[in-house]
């Protein structure tokens, strides 16, 4: 259920945060609907197969879009599916699409592709400890050990449950490839990172990947959206709302940060894990 | 365990040799098989005797796929065939011998064969071979030790003394941490088939040593719990990080190997500081997982005649069969979803978030693995299968190795469709992990038939328009693996025309084995070949035995 919403919601997401980028440097701007019909378009196009590829070109982006699918279908934003232990099986769901990701980049033989690839694994290997201690640290606090039980922001278990939230923001940013981390818009080599890697793709595949690329960010959304109180579809917009803001301001007037200065930036999502997990044990 | 079962294999391989290996095998395999099915006979294995039925089991389904692989290995690699054919039975047995075998005299001398046959196989490989070989007898060497100080202390020392030599005994065997190091010698020098082994029977018998100790030693003193689970993850991260810079495939897979084990380790101590049936279920069925995916793509690495990953690339072209299996057995090891190892993570996490103190930290810990075990593998699979080819090296895939590894492809998918094959007995339930195998598939190979169904048009790779793409532009597998090395300082990366990464370790484990070497020769001048002097050794020993024995 969460996971067709989501399917709905993400060209909007992504097209309205392009729309309010250009209104805040002044520009006019694509409308906000325009990724639809961009989709629709990347659909009908004929597709380009660099030669030298296998059939891992073409599994990489359908399986980066079922794992992002897979991991939101887990999502209890709208009743869904929930047992003990879903929460693990979501971000691996998100790890399976990117392990197809970055070798399907391997595939066309190009150093771009290889570029982004091993960029793309570094970040994993910063990010993913502290979202996921952050993420066990609610998750102990609730019930069930389930996302379906998570606790709401209160007063008991503020301390926590901000920790936790600030480091899924931090990793929405790292893993959606957005501004202090990636740079989405970019075409220059040195600093790509998603780009680099679906550059290759082209038509269906292209259309594939940005659908992906959306739904990733309104994973780490809807986790968000999870911890705060209040009805849950209600909240998962508001999140996705202010989420728009933030990146339009972030990607307006905030850099890149240099691709070796990422362990800086990411030891606070792990820092922010490890605090939320220890914060979760001895319940303070 | 009665003595008894110890003869069945060791009269399963008695019977077998002699036969052709195409039968020796299969009736091997279906005998060890065999035996443990009758033998659980629906009494379920996880009862204190039960356990090491489960490992028959394993050995039975290896040798099940090496029984058409190694005639067809062994036919291009005429090497020593018929001493490989002799000993490799003679192995299994002895393995089998072990988990069957309780702790005593009996135990030990199946232990030091295993031992001695498994340097044998190593060794027998060439000049290059002797290295990797002697660190594996270093190795058992002190393997040993540390089991005759448990048994022979069991009942005089006390407890910390008898599992701080089971620690070492059992431990050294299944690669924990800071005596992990023989693996990645051995294990890559050795012919596939018998690395398939040593990576995925051997090893786990340390593992199934340290679990029925509790049972034979009494329960283990709380601090053996924390060590397990702090150097089975220290051991698991580093063996990841110093994999990523290992250039050689086999040596690679080695390195994963002990990541592997050093996850079972902690699974195993944390289940010694909080019996779950959650982290039980973990540890074995990490067991069977990675003997299965790791002989899988031991095996597969056998059919390459190059084994640089830096010279390989576009295998996947070269050998589609080959590269569906290596993926396959690669998703698996990487840990993701639909494979059984992420089912024994999924376990281990929720098995150290229910841990005491300060044990759910280790899921941080846990977390870092599964990251660097995804760039790990991503980094193997798609410098060796994908992309321009580096190099002409050849490719020997007959179809009798097709069989093999497809058999334990087989197997793997089969663990993974039903863990509750294994987890049942323990009486654990997971989420559905075959209909999620199912509908991911289903759904994969819809868009896959759909997509390339589309207008499309085969074009070069994009080049930037300068100058064509040439194979060396691809990054090499250090290149690939460098960025994530600098945020790992303990290893040393050299830089420049010949860029290799130095391991501190290396030079301790150097200097204990120049010591010993330095020992062995001065008992060696003991071997002078004069009788005298035997006659004078022997009336010395006497009086010593004698003086002790009558003081």
């Amino acid at each position: 259920m969460t996971a067709l919403l989501a399917l709905l919601l993400a060209p909007l997401f992504s097209g309205t945060v392009k729309w309010l980028k250009a209104r805040l440097t002044h520009r006019q701007g694509p409308s906000p609907l325009m990724e639809y019909r961009n989709l629709a378009k990347l659909w009908r196009k004929v597709w380009v197969v660099p030669h030298p590829t296998t059939p891992l070109f073409l599994l990489g982006p359908i399986m980066a879009l079922l794992g992002t699918l897979g991991a939101l279908a887990l999502l209890p934003v709208l009743p869904g599916l929930a047992f003990r232990g879903d929460f693990l099986l979501a971000l691996y769901l998100l790890g399976l699409g990117r392990f197809f990701q970055m070798l399907a980049a391997l595939d066309a033989g190009s150093s771009f592709g290889a570029q982004g690839s091993y960029r793309e694994g570094v970040v994993t290997v910063l990010a993913e400890p502290g979202t996921l201690m952050a993420l066990a640290g609610a998750v102990l606090l609730g019930e069930g050990f389930s996302l379906s039980g998570l606790p709401q922001l209160g007063v008991e278990n503020s301390l926590v449950l901000l920790l936790a939230l600030a480091s899924l923001a931090l990793a929405l940013l790292a893993e959606g490839a957005r501004m202090p981390v990636d740079d989405p818009t970019t075409h220059l080599e040195l600093t790509m990172i998603h780009e680099a890697q679906v550059l290759d793709h082209s038509g269906p595949l292209l259309a594939l990947y940005e659908l992906a690329g959306s739904l990733k960010m309104l994973f780490y959304a809807g986790l968000m959206a999870l911890l705060l109180p209040g009805s849950k579809p209600l909240v998962f917009l508001g999140v996705v709302g202010a989420w728009v803001l933030v990146l339009a301001y972030l990607e307006t007037y905030g850099v890149k940060l240099r691709y070796l200065r990422l362990p800086d930036f990411l030891s606070y999502n792990t820092l922010f894990g490890v605090l939320a997990l220890l914060g979760a044990i001895w319940r303070f | 365990m009665s003595p008894l079962w110890t003869f069945l294999p060791l009269g399963l391989a008695v019977v077998s040799a002699g036969t052709p290996w195409r039968f020796r095998g299969l009736s091997l395999s279906l005998g060890l098989a065999g035996l443990a099915w009758v033998a659980l006979g629906g009494m379920g294995w996880a009862l204190g005797w039960g356990a090491p039925f489960l490992y028959l089991l394993l050995l039975g389904a290896l040798t099940l796929g090496l029984a058409p692989y190694l005639p067809a290995y062994l036919a291009h690699h005429p090497r020593e065939a018929h001493l490989y054919s002799l000993l490799i039975p003679l192995f299994l047995a002895s393995m089998a011998g072990v988990a069957l075998t309780s702790p005593g005299f009996g135990f030990l001398f199946l232990w030091e064969g295993m031992a001695l046959l498994g340097y044998f196989l190593v060794a027998l490989e060439g000049p290059n071979a002797l290295v990797g070989g002697r660190a594996f007898f270093l190795a058992s060497r002190l393997s040993g030790a540390g089991l005759y100080l448990a048994f022979l202390g069991h009942g005089h020392l006390g407890a910390d003394w008898v599992w701080a030599g089971l620690l070492l005994g059992f431990g050294v065997k299944a690669a924990l941490f800071p005596f992990h190091a023989w693996l990645p010698q051995a294990h890559p020098v050795a012919i596939s088939p018998v690395s398939a082994l040593l990576s995925g029977a051997m090893t786990k018998l340390g593992l199934l040593g340290l679990y029925q100790s509790q049972y034979w030693f009494g329960p283990p003193p709380p601090w053996v719990g924390w060590a397990l689970v702090l150097l089975g993850l220290l051991g698991a991260v580093y063996a990841l990080v110093r994999g990523l810079g290992e250039e050689d495939l086999k040596g690679a897979l080695a390195y994963s190997s002990v990541e592997n084990l050093g996850l079972m380790l902690s699974a195993l101590g944390a289940y010694f500081l909080k019996p779950m049936p959650l982290l039980l279920g973990a540890f074995f069925l990490q067991q069977v997982a990675h003997a299965l995916f790791k002989g899988l793509l031991f095996l597969g690495a056998g059919a390459l005649e190059e084994r640089r990953i830096s010279h390989l690339g576009g295998l996947f072209r070269k050998a589609p069969g080959l590269g569906a299996l290596a993926l396959g057995g690669m998703v698996a090891g990487a840990g993701l979803p639909p494979g059984p190892v992420f089912l024994a993570e999924w376990q281990l996490y929720q098995g150290f978030l229910q841990g005491p103190f300060l044990m759910p930290l280790a899921a941080g810990a846990l977390a870092l693995v599964g990251a660097l075990a995804l760039y790990f593998y991503v980094r193997l699979f798609g410098l060796a299968f994908l992309g321009l080819p580096r190099g002409e090296a050849g490719l020997h895939w007959a179809r009798g190795m097709r069989l093999g590894l497809g058999a334990l492809a087989g197997l793997l998918l089969l663990v993974a469709v039903a863990p509750g094959l294994v987890l049942d007995p323990l009486g654990i339930h997971t989420y559905p992990n075959g209909f999620l195998l199912v509908l991911l598939g289903l759904l994969a190979g819809v868009f896959y038939r759909r997509i390339r169904q589309l207008p499309q048009r085969v074009y070069g790779t994009w080049d930037c328009g300068f100058q064509p793409l040439t194979p060396r532009m691809q990054p090499n597998g250090l290149g690939f693996a460098e960025p994530a090395l600098r945020l790992f300082p303990f290893l040393r990366l050299r830089v420049g025309e010949h860029p290799r990464l130095e391991e501190p370790l290396a030079e301790v484990y150097a200097g204990v084995g120049r010591a010993y070497s330095r020992l062995a020769a001065l008992v060696q001048t003991l071997q002078s070949g004069s009788l005298h002097l035997y006659l004078l050794l022997q009336l010395l020993t006497l009086v010593v035995v004698l003086g002790v024995v009558l003081l």
